[in-house]
């Protein structure tokens, strides 16, 4: 029962990936991206991270996505659609290489017995959290601040 | 095999999909996208090493990852949307020029 949820997930995963890899059209290839989140998403929940689930909705689902489409749309659709397809040459040159260094990476884990944990708590998570990494989320905070005042000074008109 | 080495399998797919895709791709945005799928790899793998080893700290690092990449996204939009405004540009091989 548990191997059906891995392999429905995996194979949604694998082919909005391939829409997000080969689709023409940037807004379908963004669509398909989401479609790879909400399989993450439910990858997260199977293994027991359901505050990342809910994040991975929250920010990327929702934000980030939100914001490509946005983005799309300032731009003139014929000079989006210029650059569609992909760069065949390319495609052929990098894909033996990437998809040995796959299998040369999935041997390390297939190598090493591990056990399967039970899932740590979400309360044990938020404890860690706001004690041992506070610091950590504090400058992470600054950073998400800088990186606004960063977007919007690039982005401004008169720039 | 267990199932957090299944996953593991799974974010290993994504990353190196994420990383043909910031190969092949042409358009600036979609290389961006792209970049994102590696970043969701590498979160998914540090949840399934966690699982593995019995600890929290990857759940707490792919946190962090997922802020980064908030940051990111916001800072590369508005430098592709700067870009387009200033030059015109849209795809990754009209930029041979780091200025003028």
């Amino acid at each position: 029962m548990e191997w059906l949820i891995v392999i429905f997930f995996g194979l949604w995963a694998f082919i909005s990936t391939l829409g997000v890899l080969f689709l023409k059209s940037p807004v379908h290839a963004i669509l398909s991206f989401l479609s790879v989140i909400l399989a993450v998403s439910g990858m997260f929940l199977h293994l027991g991270a359901e505050l990342l689930a809910g994040l991975q909705l929250v920010i990327y689902a929702v934000s980030i996505v939100v914001f490509y489409v946005l983005v799309i749309t300032t731009i003139p659709w014929e000079k989006v659609k210029r650059f569609g397809k992909v760069n065949l040459t390319q495609l052929l040159l990098a894909t033996p290489v990437l998809i040995l260094s796959t299998l040369i990476t999935s041997s390390a884990i297939f190598e090493v017995e591990f056990k399967d944990s039970p899932p740590p708590s979400l309360e044990s998570v938020g404890k860690s959290l706001f004690s041992s990494y506070l610091l950590p989320l504090e400058v992470a905070s600054i950073l998400l601040l800088v990186a606004m005042v960063g977007a919007i000074a690039i982005g401004r008109k008169d720039a | 095999m267990s199932i957090p080495q299944a996953y593991a399998i799974i974010s290993l797919f994504l990353f190196f999909s994420g990383l043909l895709g910031i190969i092949i791709r042409r358009n600036l945005i979609l290389i961006l996208v792209s970049a994102e799928l590696m970043l969701n790899g590498v979160n998914l793998a540090l949840v399934s090493f966690d699982r593995m080893v019995g600890g929290i700290e990857g759940q707490i690092l792919s946190l962090f990852v997922l802020t980064v990449a908030a940051a990111e996204v916001a800072v590369g939009l508005a430098l592709v949307v700067a870009l387009f405004r200033l030059k015109g540009y849209e795809g990754s091989s009209e930029i041979t020029n780091l200025r003028d």
